[in-house]
């Protein structure tokens, strides 16, 4: 090993030695080189068969952990889960035992482990989803609106797509809930917008609009899925649903009735054959009493004229009834007094003003009547019915 | 019952004088150049044996705990007793100086034992701790990894027939591999070698710690990974107000660590003093009510408790859980190793401080929700700040958990809670606990903490303003007689030409006046040494070996050599060595 000194003498038995210290040494660190190649080889069989085991023990207890996540036992999906992470830890197992700690009810610990979590992946979709659930079971309004949006803003592993459509609708059944049917609006007409051409899924949406009191809208999706070939019954039930809610009695009739006489009918139940046909029954009432411009003159001047005296019953039945009746009620006395008191059909023809004149009157007098005195029936629940939106009754 | 010894060596092997002597002679340069070559092996070597060890604890753990240790299993409760049982008879029939944590034991081998290390010791602490620590005692791998490495370098440096410096050296280099692979992380081995078992920075051994910590680590990765041995959340300190969050951690970690330590004081004298039949029982009793804990709900406590750490640090327990766990892990940990069983108080103070950490940030968190550090940040800080108050090893806590965190950004809170935490810890407990149990071992080893803190003497402390003539070296002989006279001094100072300078006393220059003509110049009559170079700054014993030669020194001016600042003298130095006692 060591290096000859310039210049120093060694004497013969020390040259000796020297030259036996080298050889010493060699052989000592050649013995030192295999000891460790000896340790290296242990070393690494047990790390082979130990890493190999923790594997092992990682993808066992994770899908003891799934299949109790699933199977609705949180409370040992968190211990299998646990478990798990201790030998494999990865993000997705991280999730589901953040899940299983909220479904098991601990919401302080899920919190803080989804916390955690969005702290390291602000803009993964699914930490932020858990986290807005989360919130939705803790009550916090903002910090659930905050996630969910997050979570449709966020990156989504697999069919991002399909989750976001998912989050959106979730988030729209949250806001209906909170009354914040304007934003949930929103949010379900971008669903729409971009929803694939799966009736299911439109009628979901159109469903979560109509909770949303965006009948229209729901009305608009309804009626482009029965326009299909072989319309869902759902969404001819939809749009007649719909349809009668907005005072549109013409389009309401079409759909129910295509509706009940669907061979699908059969599988209605016998409340909602009933909701139907009562609804049916009552368009088809108001397109009989409904003064149409599809009718001839004549007709549709006798309809106008039954629609006055419906009108004027009404009004002196509930002056009659209420001898102190708002101020408005003998407005309308006063303005049905200004009106010949006979008229015939052919007096409309002369005048053809006077027939708006009367129904707009009609229509009022139902409008005022109905507050003071009650929900009408018969002819005037139908006459206040047309009264609500006299266009939308015949709208196609 | 007297202590027994540290380290049972009744004849100490060393290498014969006449050999040594030998060996100098005819290759001078050979303990020198094996020094470095050795260090590798020793750092390959300790690597292997570490990761070795670590596995063998794991499994141990998997089968006798199983792989899903939770409360309410029956074996969590017999098991670690049983281990208490093996490992106390192994212990005091097989390895007495296995037992401990392995820091002091490596001290006692550098400052006692020239750096002997047995065989049989490395084997028992190997086997002991890893059946302790596998059978759910609350003891950490780490200690042991240090003094399974200084026992790896003192054997490879016995067989190779080095001198006793270098042997005794050969310790801390192993102790540095070891802990290195134990940490996976080299820096914070090599500083807590240097601040707690060498105690000052030696060049002659950086080189060799440097490369025996990264030749270890280097192979723990090659198993391991590069991962470090947690994995850290996000951290980043968004606000420097944030700060104060962190300042709340040291000064709870500040109290704590003292706690710990009075605890860990109070009960290891008294167990160790009971009969010595009690000490077969002593370990299985501390299994017991470990294994109780365990088994009532908290098993977390037992083992090395990394896993429970890494859940910690991300988000996995409430608050409440937190501070659960920091007091039963600090109970715990007191009745394994108060108990005498062969294991580390690293792990036991990371997991502590990771603890308390997570609960002081989730607890802050929760009242002040603005705060933007995660509760991983907060456990990483935790660890450090118990390492600090605890282990009183401040600059080793904040390389560890730079070091395990990778993330330089937390430096900040780091060094502010750790500084606090150390203050505090050693205002209330100004004996650190390597120095409590050294004291309670009854040996006697530097105190490294205090050695750190020892007040170096300058030679400005004894300087003073010169009293005796200062001459030119042309001037002549009869000229510098009567200037002595004119000061009463017995000596004067005489610059050269060249800058140097030379005290010379009466009695020289009597000599020279009676040889030489009145007029000669003074440099004439010189000797051809020249006073050393001494400046205001310089150690004051670096003066003291200079007065046998010399009756006064001259301390000059770095910036102007011509220039002195005062003089010294042997008197001066000596009254200012006695009042400083």
């Amino acid at each position: 090993m060591a290096s000859p000194q310039t210049g120093m003498a060694f004497t013969p038995e020390e040259r000796l030695a020297r030259r036996n210290l080298i050889v010493r040494d060699a052989v000592s660190l050649v013995t030192l080189f295999l000891i460790t190649a000896i340790i290296f080889v242990l070393t690494l069989l047990l790390f082979r068969s130990f890493t190999s085991h923790r594997q092992e023990l990682g993808a066992r207890w994770k899908a003891r952990g799934e299949a109790a996540l699933h199977g609705g036992h949180p409370g040992v999906a968190i211990e299998d889960l646990r478990s798990a992470l201790a030998y494999v830890p990865d993000r997705a197992t991280e999730i589901e035992l953040a899940t299983a700690l909220a479904d098991a009810g601990k919401l302080q610990e899920a919190s803080v482990y989804f916390t955690t979590l969005w702290e390291s992946a602000p803009s993964d979709g699914t930490i932020n989803l858990q986290l807005a659930r989360l919130a939705v079971k803790q009550g916090n309004e903002g910090q659930a609106i905050f996630h969910y949006q997050a979570a449709l803003d966020g990156a989504w592993q697999g069919n991002g797509y399909d989750r976001r459509r998912e989050v959106r609708l979730e988030m729209a059944r949250y806001l209906i809930s909170g009354r914040e049917d304007s934003k949930a609006r929103a949010q379900l007409l971008i669903a729409a917008g971009n929803a694939p051409d799966d009736p299911a899924i439109k009628l979901a949406i159109a469903g979560l609009l109509e909770q949303a009191n965006a009948t229209q809208d729901a009305l608009g999706i309804y009626r482009s899925l029965a326009a299909r070939r072989e319309p869902p019954l759902a969404a001819l039930e939809g749009a007649g649903r719909t349809a009668f809610g907005l005072g549109m009695y013409r389009l309401a009739e079409d759909y129910l009735s295509r509706a009940l006489a669907s061979p699908l009918a059969i599988n209605l139940s016998d409340d909602e054959k009933t909701a139907d046909r009562n609804m049916l029954d009552t368009s088809l009432h108001v397109l009989l009493l409904y003064p149409s411009f599809d009718l001839t003159p004549r007709n549709r001047a006798q309809r106008v004229l039954a629609i006055r005296n419906v009108a004027r019953r009404s009004l002196s039945a509930c002056m009659g009834a209420n001898p102190t009746a708002p101020p408005k009620l003998p407005a309308l006395v006063s303005r049905w007094g200004q009106l010949p008191s006979q008229i015939t059909v052919s007096q409309f023809e002369q005048q053809p003003n006077m027939e708006q004149t009367i129904l707009q009157l009609a229509y009022d007098t139902e409008t005022a009547a109905a507050p003071v005195c009650g929900p009408p029936t018969g002819n005037d629940a139908l006459l206040l019915r047309i009264a609500n939106n006299p266009s939308a009754v015949d709208q196609q | 019952m007297p202590n027994p010894p540290i380290q049972s060596v009744g004849t100490t092997p060393r290498p014969h004088a006449s050999l040594t002597a030998t060996l100098d002679r005819i290759a001078p340069t050979r303990d020198e150049r094996l020094f470095l070559v050795l260090s590798i092996f020793i750092g390959v070597i300790s690597g292997l044996l570490v990761v070795a060890f670590r596995i063998a604890i794991e499994w141990i753990r998997l089968l006798t705990l199983g792989s899903a240790p939770h409360g309410g299993q029956f074996r969590l409760l017999f098991v670690p007793a049983v281990a208490g049982l093996i490992v106390a008879a192994l212990v005091i029939w097989f390895f007495p100086a296995a037992r401990g944590s392995g820091v002091n034991q490596t001290k006692a081998a550098l400052y006692i034992y020239d750096g002997y290390i047995s065989f049989r010791t490395v084997i028992g602490k190997f086997l002991t701790s890893a059946l302790a620590i596998g059978g759910g005692h609350s003891l950490g791998p780490e200690d042991p990894s240090l003094q399974i490495g200084a026992g790896v370098a003192s054997i490879i440096a016995r067989n190779l027939n080095l001198s006793r410096r270098r042997l005794r050296m050969f310790a801390p280099i192993g102790a540095a591999a070891g802990l290195a692979a134990a940490f996976n992380a080299p820096i914070s081995a090599i500083l807590f070698v240097i601040e707690e078992v060498i105690g000052s920075w030696s060049a002659a051994v950086l080189g060799s710690l440097v490369l025996s910590a990264i030749s270890s680590v280097v192979v723990a990765r090659w198993f391991w990974g590069p991962e470090p041995l947690f994995r850290i959340p996000s951290i980043a300190l968004r606000d420097p107000r944030e700060l104060m969050a962190y300042a709340v951690l040291g000064v709870f970690g500040g109290l704590l660590a003292p706690v710990f330590s009075l605890v860990l004081g109070y009960l290891r004298p008294r167990l160790r003093a009971l009969p010595r039949w009690t000490q077969f029982l002593q370990p299985a009793v501390a299994g017991l009510l470990v294994g109780a804990i365990g088994f009532f709900g908290f098993p977390q406590v037992m083992g090395t408790g990394y896993d429970v750490i890494d859940q910690a640090m991300h988000g996995q327990f409430v608050w409440q859980i937190l501070l659960a766990l920091v007091f039963l892990k600090l109970l715990a940990t007191t009745f394994s190793f108060s108990s005498g069983t062969p294991g580390g108080m690293f792990a036991p103070t990371l997991f502590i401080g990771a603890m308390l950490g997570g609960a002081v940030g989730a607890f802050e968190k929760h009242f002040f929700p603005h705060l933007t550090g995660t509760i991983g940040a907060y456990s990483l800080v935790g660890m450090g700040v118990l390492f600090a108050g605890f282990l009183r090893a401040p600059l080793t806590s904040v390389f560890m958990v730079l070091e395990v965190s990778g993330n330089y950004s937390i430096v900040l809170p780091i060094i502010l809670a750790n500084t606090l935490a150390f203050l505090i810890s050693r205002g209330l407990q100004p004996v650190g606990i390597f120095e409590i149990f050294t004291q309670q071992d009854g040996l006697d080893l530097p105190s490294m903490e205090e050695q750190r803190e020892e007040s170096v003497l300058h030679i400005e402390d004894a300087l003073q303003p010169a009293s005796v003539p200062i001459i030119d070296g042309s001037d002549t002989l009869q000229a510098v007689s009567q200037a002595i006279s004119e000061f009463h001094a017995t000596a004067c100072l005489v610059r050269l030409m060249d800058g140097s300078w030379y005290a010379m006393s009466t009695d020289e220059l009597n000599g020279a006046a009676a040889t030489l003509a009145p007029d000669t110049a003074v440099q004439r009559a010189l000797k051809t040494d020249r006073t050393p170079a001494l400046f205001p700054d310089m150690p004051l014993d670096s003066a003291l070996h200079f007065f046998p030669r010399w009756p006064l020194l001259p301390v000059l001016n770095r910036a102007s050599r011509g220039t002195v600042e005062g003089m010294l003298t042997l008197d001066d130095v000596l009254r200012c060595y006695r009042g400083s006692e």
